[in-house]
């Protein structure tokens, strides 16, 4: 447990954009709400107005989200590469931390820990946003940013995408992991190239689409098989004559016992697993380049 | 007692080069034995096998352990330096101390810093603002502070100055070696460690051409400069090398009659650099 710790404190040191990225968007984020032009933006006059705090902070949340995915992508293509191409793996193999704890470590970095720190940086900053423009525009906003209730489902709505996602992409990310083990050099092209390769034999030889569909139904397919757009409850509201449906609460669109008991999302988790001790075995193998 | 390393028939092939070609050694506790070998001889494909870091075939046990499938369990008890400057540029000298006391259980950290203390390497400093030398200084406090029973080196002087190296041999000799340690280092610098060795292992072309102890070869090899006039004598004594020295004829016996050498010239016992080149280039020169 101890070395776990040790492990995940050595990412955060190597890794200072973990922390860094996360800390700039805030910081822009904070500054467009200090110094913006948001007294004179230009709502539609009968747009309701607590949608309009709801949709400012699922912005906010949502841009963290997106760069959040990027740089955990891009985090597990470098995570076991980078020290085999500065040789420092032969520092790391000196220790007694075996292949398999390392290798858990970058996974639980990228799943759970940077998750963490930019579900943390997404509330304060949106806690410090919408402080700022409730005083400096309180005419257009009023207290449409301040519902408890509002906060409230943002919360559990942004950890239940932290937790499904985590799952749902689990395949993704060994594969991601096992490519950084085994790449030699160019590990974002040597990531893309084996699908793609996949995808154009498959047309050649049998001129089905399987594995394409396979790849889309697994990037795409997370809204889908973790939200219930079906029972949800809708709030319809008429602005400039358009019927707008926005979610009337987030609870009803929720469905963790549907998401898990969904054959995709174990596939999914089974083929994460298997990559995952294809990373391991590969990380045993192969030292510097 | 067992040996520490014990190697039967090891064998290591890159697709079709071979790299160790059945291999036989052991090394015993205690003894501070040199791998020793022209470049592509196989020093490191044996290196990494020892330390779990690559497959092998034949059989390999290093502290009783089998070092690919126990390797972490294995670095408990052995610690290496493969090769110079390998600590990322991005680690922070305390936070690799943190680290490393951490996650080692037979780490000392006071040993690690009073070694460090000796040097001008602060602890904020970064392992890219370092020269080459301080970071094998660096990475040697890491080291000598875990008490393990097997250190392995790799090459650990490549790229350092003359007082940097003798710095560094200095401070494994006097600080860290005792009865309860054994280190293995390779080198192709064999004028550099000859008068720290207790063993010798000769590797050319993946196989072991010499195991031996220092005192050994005392009684195992003479060498002899010979007179003018006597060379055909000697060279019917079967010598398996001759080497021409400073115009002598220099003439090399292994398990020497050394009455009968007496005879030919003046015998002394050959220098490990000069063994080396005798082995492994065989015949005359």
């Amino acid at each position: 447990m101890n070395t776990a710790i040790w492990l995940i404190r050595r990412e955060f040191w190597e890794n200072r954009a973990i922390w860094i990225i996360p800390a700039a968007i805030s910081a822009i984020t904070l500054l467009a709400a200090l110094f913006g032009n948001i007294e004179h933006m230009a709502v539609p006059a009968d747009f309701p107005i607590p949608a309009v705090g709801q949709l400012f902070l699922v912005a906010v949340g949502a841009t963290f989200f997106a760069m959040m995915s990027i740089y955990a992508t891009w985090y597990l293509l470098d995570c076991l590469y980078a020290d085999r191409k500065d040789r420092s793996v032969l520092f790391w193999k000196s220790l007694p931390i075996s292949d398999t704890m390392t290798v858990l470590s970058k996974l639980a970095t990228a799943m759970l820990v940077i998750p963490a720190v930019y579900f943390a940086a997404a509330d304060l900053t949106s806690l410090m946003m919408a402080f700022i423009v409730s005083v400096r525009a309180s005419s257009l906003f009023g207290g449409a940013l301040w519902h408890a209730d509002l906060w409230l489902q943002l919360q559990a709505f942004w950890l239940y995408l932290i937790v499904t996602a985590a799952i749902w992409y689990l395949p993704v990310c060994g594969y991601l992991l096992l490519i950084s083990a085994w790449a030699k050099r160019a590990v974002t092209l040597w990531s893309i190239l084996p699908p793609i390769a996949a995808i154009i034999a498959e047309r050649w030889f049998f001129g089905t689409h399987v594995i394409a569909h396979v790849i889309e139904a697994r990037l795409l397919g997370l809204p889908g098989a973790a939200f219930n757009t079906k029972l949800g409850s809708w709030t319809t509201t008429i602005v400039q004559h358009d019927a707008v449906r926005t979610p009337a609460d987030i609870w009803s669109f929720l469905d963790l016992g549907g998401f898990l008991a969904n054959p995709e999302t174990l596939i999914g988790v089974l083929a994460g697993v298997v990559l995952i001790i294809g990373a391991v075995q590969l990380r045993k193998r192969r030292t510097e380049i | 007692m067992p040996a520490l390393i014990e190697a039967r028939d090891l064998t290591k092939k890159y697709g079709a080069h071979v790299a160790l070609d059945r291999a036989n050694f052991s090394v015993e506790g205690g003894r501070i034995v040199g791998l020793i070998g022209p470049n592509g001889a196989g020093k490191t494909s044996a290196l990494r096998a020892i330390l779990g870091l690559t497959t092998y075939e034949g059989s390999l046990q290093v502290l009783g352990r089998e070092p690919f499938r126990e390797r972490s369990a294995l670095m408990h008890d052995a610690c290496f330096i493969a090769d110079v400057a390998v600590l990322p540029a991005w680690l922070r000298v305390d936070h690799a101390i943190d680290f490393v006391a951490g996650v080692h259980p037979r780490f000392r950290r006071d040993r690690a810093t009073a070694l460090l203390a000796k040097t001008e390497i602060t602890g904020k400093r970064r392992m890219r603002e370092l020269s080459k030398g301080m970071k094998t200084q660096v990475h040697l406090a890491l080291t000598m502070a875990i008490d393990a029973k097997l250190l392995v080196l790799d090459e650990p002087t490549l790229g350092l100055d003359i007082l940097a190296r003798s710095a560094f041999y200095d401070a494994l000799v006097n600080d860290y070696m005792d009865e309860s340690r054994t280190i293995l280092i390779t080198t192709h610098q064999v004028e550099e460690v000859e008068n720290l060795l207790t063993d010798v292992l000769f590797i050319n072309k993946g196989r072991i051409v010499l195991d031996s102890s220092l005192e050994d070869i005392a009684t195992r090899y003479a060498a002899v400069a010979v007179a003018g006039d006597r060379i055909e004598a000697a060279r019917a004594a079967k010598p398996f090398h001759e080497r021409r020295m400073l115009g002598k004829l220099v003439l090399y016996f292994e398990h020497p009659d050394l009455q009968q050498l007496a005879a030919f010239g003046e015998v002394h016992t050959p220098s490990v650099s000069d063994l080396f080149v005798a082995k492994l280039s065989g015949g005359a020169e």
